[in-house]
Order: C-alpha cells, then sequence, then structure tokens
C-alpha cells in the first residue's frame, strides 16, 4: 500500500462520516454508518506506524497518523461502532426524523478523528465535535432521564473544553510544534509542567467521567437504548483516558502530588463502583459499574505512573492500551447480549424499565441544578443555572438585572449626559495622573 | 493617472456610483435596482481581489487630492486596508443578496439601497484612508449614511433609535476631529506611518499625546461599542436585519474598531503606546467590555438584542488584541476583525430569517424551529459555535491567538477573560441551539410565510448557508497561504519588524 493511499485513508476515515453526516446523503443509503466505518476498517491492516502533517489546517501543525496505541483503540472503536450501528438502523427504521443519524455519524466523525490525531491541536478539534454531537445523541431521545444526563454532560464538557484550551495554550506557549512526542518532551522539561497537568487532568476526568464526576452516566445509561448505551464507554470514556494518555507525558514526568490524587479518585471510584454495583437490584446497570470500576482502575495506572515513571514505561504504556480495548469490548458484549437477549425474549417493557437507577448521594448535580432553577436563573433548560448556581446569591437574577437595566436606560436615554460626563470625568482622571506625576 | 492612482478610486466609486443613481430610481425598477446593486457589489469584489493580488506582490496604489492646504484626501491600499476592504466587500456582496430577498416586497427600497451603498462607500474609503483627515471624512459620512438605514421602517421606536444612534455617534466623531486637530497642531502631520509617527515629539508633548489617545479612543469607542459608550448597538437592533449584519459584521463598529487599530499603529505605534502606559488601561477596557457584554447578552430573551449585546463582547477582543502589546496578540486581534465579522453576519441573517418566515423575534419562541428550518438553524449552530471558539471554526483562531500573545507578553490575566468570555458566550448561544434542536416545536408559529419547496426565500437562504460555509472552511485551513489568518500575520510582521 502506498502512502497516498495511507493518507486518503487516514483523511477518509473521520472524513467519510464527516461527509455522510449530511442528511441529503445519508438518506439515501441503507447502512451509512458501516459506510461510514471502511475506511477505518480499511486502516486496521496497513502495516506499521504511519504520520503524515496537514500544514494548511487550523494552526499548521495538524496531522494524523496511526501508531501502535491508536491501532488498538481503532479496533476498538470500529468493533463497538459496527455493533451499534446495526442497533441504530433497528430503531431508526420506522422514524423519519434523520437527526439521530446525523448526530451518530458526527461522532463517529471526532471520535475517530481522536483516535488517529497527531498532535494536540486536531485531537481537540475532533474531541469537540465528537462530544458536541455525543451530547445531541443524548438529548435526541426526548426522555427526561435522558435530556438530564444530556445537559450534565454538556455542563461538563464546556468546563473540560475551557480547561483544556488552557493546557493548549501552555503547550503552545512553549513550542510550535503541537506533536504528542515534542509536547511530552518540553513539558517535562518545563516549569509550567504542573499548571499543564493539572488542567488536562481535569479536563479528562470530567469527560471520562471519574469519579466523582461520573454521575450523568447513570442518567445516560438506558439499556432501552442500546445504539447510544453501547457508545458510553468508546466515546465519552475511551476517548478521556486516550486524552491522558496522549496529552501526559507519562513516563517521562514526576508529579507526585498529582499522581497521588488521581490514585485516591481512582480508589475512590473503585470502591464506589463496587458499592454501587452490589446495591443494585437491577443486574442491568452492572455493565456501567463495571466501566466505572475500569476507570477507577485506569486512573490508579496513571497516578502511580505520575509519581513512579518508571513503572509507566516498563508496563503502564503497552497495557494501557490493551486494558481499555478488553474492557470496551467486554463492555460492547455484554450490553449487546443484553439487548439481543431483550429482544429474543420479546417484552421490552418488564426489561428495560429500570427503576432507582440513581442512587439517593448522585442526586446532587440535578438537585443543584434545579435548586438554581428555582433562584431564577432556569429560564432556558438549566444550563446556566449549574455554572451559575455556586454564585446565586451574588447573581440574584433580578437584583442585578434591575441594577443592569437601570443602568442600560439610562445610557439609553441620556446618551448626551452620559457621553458628557464620562468624558470630563475620564479627563479629570487623567489630568489628575498628570499632575500627579508632575509632582512625582 | 494610471491604474495604481485609479484603482483605490474606483474602489470607492464601485458602491458609490450605483448608490447616486438608485436613489433617482423608481420603486417599480426593481430590475435596474437589482442589476446596479449586484453589479456595484460585484465589481468591488474583483477590485479588491485585483488589489489583494498587488498588495501582495509589492504593488503601491495610493492617491492623492488636494484638499486642505498641506492636507490632502489620501487614499492609500496597505495590508491593513487591505484586510478591511476584502471583508467589507466580501459581505456587502452577500448582505445585498440578502437585503434583495428581506425588502422584497418592502416601501422605500430605492432609499435604503441608496444609503446601503453609501454606506459601503463610507467604509471602504476609511479602510483605505491614508491619513487621519480622510479617515475621519469617511467616518463621518458613515454616521450620516447609516442613520436612514436605522430609522428606515419609521416607527417611533426606530426614530428614537436613529436618534440616540445620532447623539452617540455625532458625539464621538466631536472628539475624534478634536483630537485629530490638536495632534495635527502638534505634530503638523496626520498621515498614517507603519509604527507611528510620534514616537519622535518632545517628552513635554506627552501629556497631551494621552489625553489625545483618550479623546481618540472615546470618539472611536462609540462605533466600537466599547463599554460606556455601547448603548446605542442594542437600540438599534429595530432596523431590519441586512442593517443590523451591517452595522454588527461589515460597518458601523467595525470602523470603530478598525480606527482604534489605525491609531494604535499607524498614529501613536504599538510600542510607542506601551511607552506611554496606554495600551494597558485600553486592555482593561477592552476585557470589562468582554465580560459585561457577554453577561448582559445572557439576560435577553430578544434574539437580536442578545446577538447585539454579544456584538459589544466580541468587537472588544479586537481592541483586546491590539492592547496587548506583540505581533501574536495583533495577529488574534487582527484576524478576529475578519471572523467575527462573518460569524455574526450569519447570526443576523438566521435571525432575518427566522422573523421574515415564522415571525420569530424572541429566543423563548425558538423550540422545536430547527426541524421547520433546518439549514438557517445549521448555519445558526455554525456561527453560535464559532462564537464561542469551538475549534475547527474560526473563533477558535481568533481565541488561539489572542491567547499565545496574551501568554507572548506576560499579561496572563488575558487567558482567564477569555476563558470566562467563552464560558459566557456558551452560556447564551447553547440554549438556543439546545431549544431549537431538541425541544417539541409549538402547534403553530407566531406569523408562518410559506416560500415553496423551500423552508425561507432562497435569496434569505443562501447568504447564511456561504457565510457559515466560510466560517468552517476559514477556520480549517487557516494556515493555508490565502486565509485572512496569514493575512493578518503578514501584516503583524510589518508592524513587529526589526
Amino acid at each position: 500500500m502506498n502512502d497516498w493511499m495511507i493518507v486518503l485513508l487516514l483523511l477518509s476515515t473521520p472524513g467519510l462520516p464527516l461527509l455522510l453526516a449530511i442528511p441529503a446523503l445519508h438518506c439515501r443509503l441503507r447502512w451509512p454508518v458501516p459506510i461510514a466505518l471502511l475506511p477505518a476498517i480499511s486502516l486496521l491492516f496497513v502495516p506499521g506506524d504511519f504520520a503524515t502533517e496537514l500544514p494548511w489546517v487550523l494552526l499548521g501543525s495538524a496531522g494524523m497518523g496511526i501508531d501502535t496505541v491508536s491501532r488498538w483503540w481503532l479496533l476498538m472503536s470500529v468493533t463497538i461502532w459496527a455493533v451499534s450501528a446495526t442497533f441504530l438502523h433497528r430503531t431508526t427504521e420506522p422514524v423519519a426524523d434523520n437527526r439521530l443519524t446525523t448526530l451518530f455519524l458526527l461522532t463517529l466523525a471526532g471520535q475517530l478523528g481522536t483516535v488517529l490525531a497527531t498532535n494536540l491541536v486536531s485531537f481537540f478539534a475532533y474531541m469537540t465535535l465528537m462530544g458536541y454531537a455525543f451530547v445531541g445523541l443524548l438529548l435526541i431521545d426526548g426522555n427526561d432521564k435522558a435530556r438530564s444526563a444530556g445537559r450534565c454532560y454538556l455542563v461538563l464538557l464546556i468546563i473540560a473544553d475551557i480547561a483544556l484550551f488552557e493546557a493548549l495554550l501552555i503547550a503552545g506557549g512553549l513550542t510550535d510544534d503541537l506533536g504528542f512526542a515534542t509536547v511530552a518532551h518540553v513539558i517535562s522539561q518545563s516549569s509550567s509542567s504542573t499548571f499543564y497537568l493539572s488542567m488536562v487532568v481535569t479536563g479528562f476526568a470530567l469527560k471520562a467521567g471519574f469519579w466523582p464526576l461520573q454521575v450523568w452516566l447513570p442518567l445516560a445509561y438506558s439499556p432501552s437504548r442500546p445504539a447510544v448505551a453501547l457508545l458510553l464507554w468508546v466515546v465519552p470514556v475511551a476517548t478521556g483516558l486516550l486524552g491522558m494518555v496522549r496529552w501526559i507525558p507519562l513516563g517521562a514526568i514526576v508529579a507526585p502530588m498529582l499522581g497521588t490524587l488521581l490514585l485516591g479518585i481512582g480508589a475512590a471510584g473503585i470502591f464506589y463502583a463496587l458499592l454501587l454495583g452490589l446495591m443494585r437490584a437491577q443486574w442491568k446497570q452492572l455493565p456501567l459499574y463495571a466501566a466505572i470500576l475500569a476507570t477507577g482502575v485506569f486512573a490508579m495506572g496513571l497516578g502511580i505512573g505520575m509519581v513512579d515513571p518508571a513503572i509507566w514505561d516498563q508496563y503502564g504504556g503497552d497495557s494501557a492500551p490493551v486494558f481499555v480495548t478488553t474492557v470496551g469490548l467486554g463492555f460492547a458484549a455484554i450490553i449487546a447480549g443484553l439487548a439481543w437477549l431483550e429482544r429474543k425474549n420479546g417484552s421490552p417493557s418488564e426489561l428495560t424499565t429500570v427503576a432507582g437507577t440513581v442512587a439517593w448521594f448522585e442526586y446532587w448535580p440535578q438537585a443543584v441544578i434545579r435548586w438554581a432553577g428555582r433562584t431564577g436563573f432556569d429560564t432556558l433548560p438549566g444550563l446556566r443555572a449549574a455554572w451559575l448556581a455556586k454564585w446565586a446569591r451574588l447573581l440574584q437574577t433580578d437584583r442585578w438585572q434591575k441594577v443592569f437595566d437601570a443602568g442600560e436606560y439610562f445610557i439609553q436615554h441620556w446618551p448626551f449626559a452620559v457621553t458628557l460626563s464620562l468624558l470630563l470625568g475620564m479627563l479629570s482622571v487623567v489630568l489628575l495622573l498628570l499632575d500627579v506625576m508632575s509632582v512625582l | 493617472m494610471n491604474l495604481t492612482t485609479l484603482l483605490p478610486l474606483m474602489l470607492v466609486a464601485s458602491s458609490l456610483v450605483p448608490g447616486v443613481i438608485i436613489f433617482f430610481l423608481d420603486e417599480k425598477q426593481v430590475v435596474a435596482r437589482i442589476s446596479l446593486n449586484m453589479a456595484g457589489a460585484l465589481l468591488k469584489l474583483a477590485l479588491a481581489g485585483v488589489m489583494l493580488w498587488g498588495v501582495v506582490h509589492g504593488y503601491h496604489y495610493e492617491i492623492r487630492l488636494p484638499l486642505l492646504p498641506g492636507i490632502d484626501l489620501f487614499l492609500r491600499a496597505g495590508p491593513l486596508a487591505m484586510l478591511f476592504v476584502t471583508l467589507s466587500a466580501t459581505l456587502w456582496l452577500v448582505t445585498t443578496v440578502y437585503a434583495i430577498g428581506y425588502l422584497e416586497d418592502s416601501p422605500h427600497r430605492s432609499r435604503f439601497f441608496g444609503f446601503f451603498s453609501l454606506c459601503v462607500t463610507a467604509t471602504a474609503g476609511l479602510a483605505l484612508a491614508g491619513n487621519l483627515l480622510t479617515f475621519l471624512l469617511f467616518y463621518e459620512l458613515l454616521t450620516l449614511a447609516t442613520y436612514p438605514l436605522i430609522v428606515h421602517r419609521g416607527t417611533e421606536v426606530a426614530r428614537l433609535a436613529g436618534r440616540n444612534y445620532l447623539i452617540y455617534t455625532v458625539g464621538g466623531g466631536a472628539l475624534l476631529l478634536l483630537a485629530t486637530v490638536w495632534l495635527y497642531t502638534l505634530t503638523g502631520t496626520l498621515e498614517f506611518t507603519a509604527r507611528g509617527f510620534l514616537s519622535g515629539l518632545d517628552a513635554v508633548h506627552h501629556p497631551a499625546l494621552i489625553v489625545i489617545f483618550v479623546l481618540f479612543i472615546a470618539g472611536l469607542g462609540v462605533k466600537a461599542a466599547l463599554l460606556p459608550f455601547h448603548g446605542w448597538l442594542p437600540q438599534a437592533m429595530v432596523a431590519p436585519a441586512p442593517v443590523s449584519a451591517l452595522l454588527h459584521a461589515v460597518a458601523v463598529v467595525k470602523a470603530g474598531a478598525f480606527g482604534i487599530v489605525r491609531v494604535v499603529y499607524d498614529v501613536f505605534g504599538i510600542e510607542f503606546a506601551a511607552d506611554l502606559g496606554l495600551t494597558l488601561p485600553l486592555a482593561l477596557l477592552a476585557s470589562a467590555t468582554i465580560i459585561y457584554g457577554s453577561v448582559r447578552a445572557l439576560f435577553q430573551d430578544d434574539l437580536k438584542r442578545r446577538l447585539a449585546f454579544s456584538t459589544v463582547s466580541q468587537v472588544s477582543y479586537i481592541a483586546l488584541g491590539v492592547a496587548v502589546v506583540g505581533p501574536i496578540a495583533t495577529i488574534g486581534g487582527l484576524v478576529h476583525l475578519v471572523h467575527q465579522g462573518i460569524q455574526k453576519v450569519t447570526l443576523f441573517f438566521c435571525a432575518g430569517n427566522l422573523a421574515e418566515t415564522l415571525g420569530i423575534h424572541k429566543v423563548s419562541e425558538m423550540n422545536g424551529v430547527a426541524r421547520r428550518m433546518p439549514w438557517t438553524m445549521t448555519a445558526f449552530t455554525i456561527g453560535a459555535f464559532g462564537m464561542i471558539g469551538v475549534p475547527p471554526l474560526t473563533g477558535f483562531i481568533s481565541k488561539w491567538y489572542l491567547g499565545m500573545g496574551a501568554l507572548d507578553a506576560g499579561q496572563n490575566w488575558v487567558i482567564f477573560i477569555l476563558a470566562g468570555s467563552s464560558l459566557l458566550n456558551a452560556a447564551y448561544f447553547l440554549p438556543i441551539v439546545y431549544a431549537a434542536w431538541f425541544k417539541p416545536p409549538p402547534p403553530a408559529w407566531p406569523h408562518e410565510r410559506s416560500f415553496g419547496r423551500f423552508e425561507t426565500a432562497w435569496a434569505l437562504l443562501l447568504p447564511p448557508i456561504v457565510t457559515a460555509a466560510l466560517t468552517v472552511s476559514l477556520g480549517l485551513l487557516a494556515s493555508s497561504p490565502i486565509s485572512p489568518l496569514e493575512w493578518a500575520r503578514f501584516i503583524a510582521s510589518r508592524e513587529f519588524s526589526p
């Protein structure tokens, strides 16, 4: 296979799903998602590592490629997406609304793009596409629980993106080449590494749903929507973990505080998943808690790697992709098996209704959103509420809005007076400053 | 006269001549009016393309016409001028198509399109202005040409908005005139010069220069909607959607922002302005405006008012990029001049489509509207995500360079302003996107009109699709040789070359 062919495959792996996301195109195809997966499947058979630069794209340092890590992730992704697609097409057959397929393909494009990205900017761009499209997938169901999960995930996503953007800026300030290898090298040598690592860990922990930020996962997990449930591992969680592996110079940097924190978070996540898993009467929730448990194990692995880079070098680098792939495939197998059994038994209402899926101590983000809504922020879907709730007392809408409105009213109805007084004020301040300067 | 002197004049005349002719056309001469509008817009774009090519290849396009003793009406096509000229020519073309569709059955179309053309003439003139006096003349012409567009509907609210606009902008113009005259008395020249022409002045004049700078920023800050001179902008939302697009993306606020860029770079010189301690207060003012505009936008239910406060916030990124001294932040500020224009024009086109097709004016009326108007809302979603700074859209490129520039200049606090602004942008744009795509539509829309097989008239649908496509492509291919980013890099390299 020559280089041009591989470049074409690399570009079309996220490019074809992106193209097919256009409703006018995919509505003409019977199996748009499997077709969209074909370049990714072909790429699995490309021997060795390969990377290409895209100098015109984004900031001039975008790139795509395939290596050992991405090959494992790609294998898992292709398998899970293919299985998920079979459920998608079954459920959408009678539905005329093609938004679901569009969002599915956009999420696919973003997720495959992150797997093949070779630098921070491409990864970030694809991950953003994937994240927002996946929020759409959660929201589109129309079911209250899924909408709630979508909103909650959206809030976390935005905060995560801002944290990662900050990390990106720090990396950009250190090197023009934002390739993973170069960034790993410069960050490991830099004095700004602590802030960078904090932002990266925060961003990806939010995306991957590390404990205690996994609250939206139980809400999003609905066995009655296997096409979306299957994606819960491969899209938010596995991509978040891939981000950690790619963005953090594991094996080259010692960060004992952050490492210890990750160890603690991982241990708490494992304990939480075990506790909840055992408490659950509903056995269909078990795959979800197994996923949370696996995330905890991964967090502990990362923590150990940051405390002692030699351990990561010896074990982590090779085992992390295998671990994520194995868990992902196991997760997919259980969910697909359950969905298949459900169909076979033919009593969907009994099997798909999961009572009490949220334990009492998992209600806190919802409670915050509801409480903030009552303070007056929630004129729209509760998005602002979560962000502003913390400052709710300060930002009492009525009070501040009255202050702002009064200011605007004055500005709009007395423009000339305002302009003159402001100018006089500014001139006075300037003259005062000049006077002070001359005295000094 | 040869081509190099004629081209700047032709560029200005390409909208002036059709505009003047259109004033004399009868309302019923629709074909003639549309032909003149389109011919003028296409010619302007073609001329801008030719001049852009020429500037890249080292040609100098300039013309001097004696105006006052010692002062000429001076037009010159430098790299910075061409950035703004190309933006206004491109967006004028799409806005003209949109305006033709929008005002299809409205009265006073000849008056509207006449002033519309004059408005773009003024924008081209001030972009090409080679000295402060020429800039001032076109700046005032812009004020006068825009006023009839704001009051076009003739309602009481429109007249009030127009009156306030006039008071603000004439006041701003007066300050600008005062600053210009004062500067002339000190220097004897008003000609824009790369890296400024004031650094050689005796230190005894420095206090006066500080006051002149304050007057300039206050005068230009009115049009750039800097806090607290932004009051006219949300009120001007009563104007028809193409005028809003023009005010926010092509002409007025951009003229103010462009003026700030000119004053800081080509009058004071960025390094001299920093030495006088002027850039930090400007950066603080811009930051305050960014946050204030976003917070105000958060509470607006009227869609156009929300977009107006968003403009207040977003345009200040340009001033911020200028004030954070350094080549990278300069690139961010300059490229945002283009990016914000394209994104904002998309959003206003979409707001116009919603109003014209379904009678939707408020955010609370937008539930499920994407199912009825998917193309319009796709364009809106792209514009909104661009404003938030989501990659790979244009807004991400601007924010990246502003952030990198701040780090480069050691002004790390700017990063937090950018982060806070992005968060607020998401807070006021995403609920709209959510409601439009994921909430169930109402049983009936406020005032629905049918347009056959399309969701709305093609002349209303095409412009937002084109500008949304530009938002994606200029962001995705930001590093290609013909992108606005490359042009901004070229300008910055000239400003900061040793």
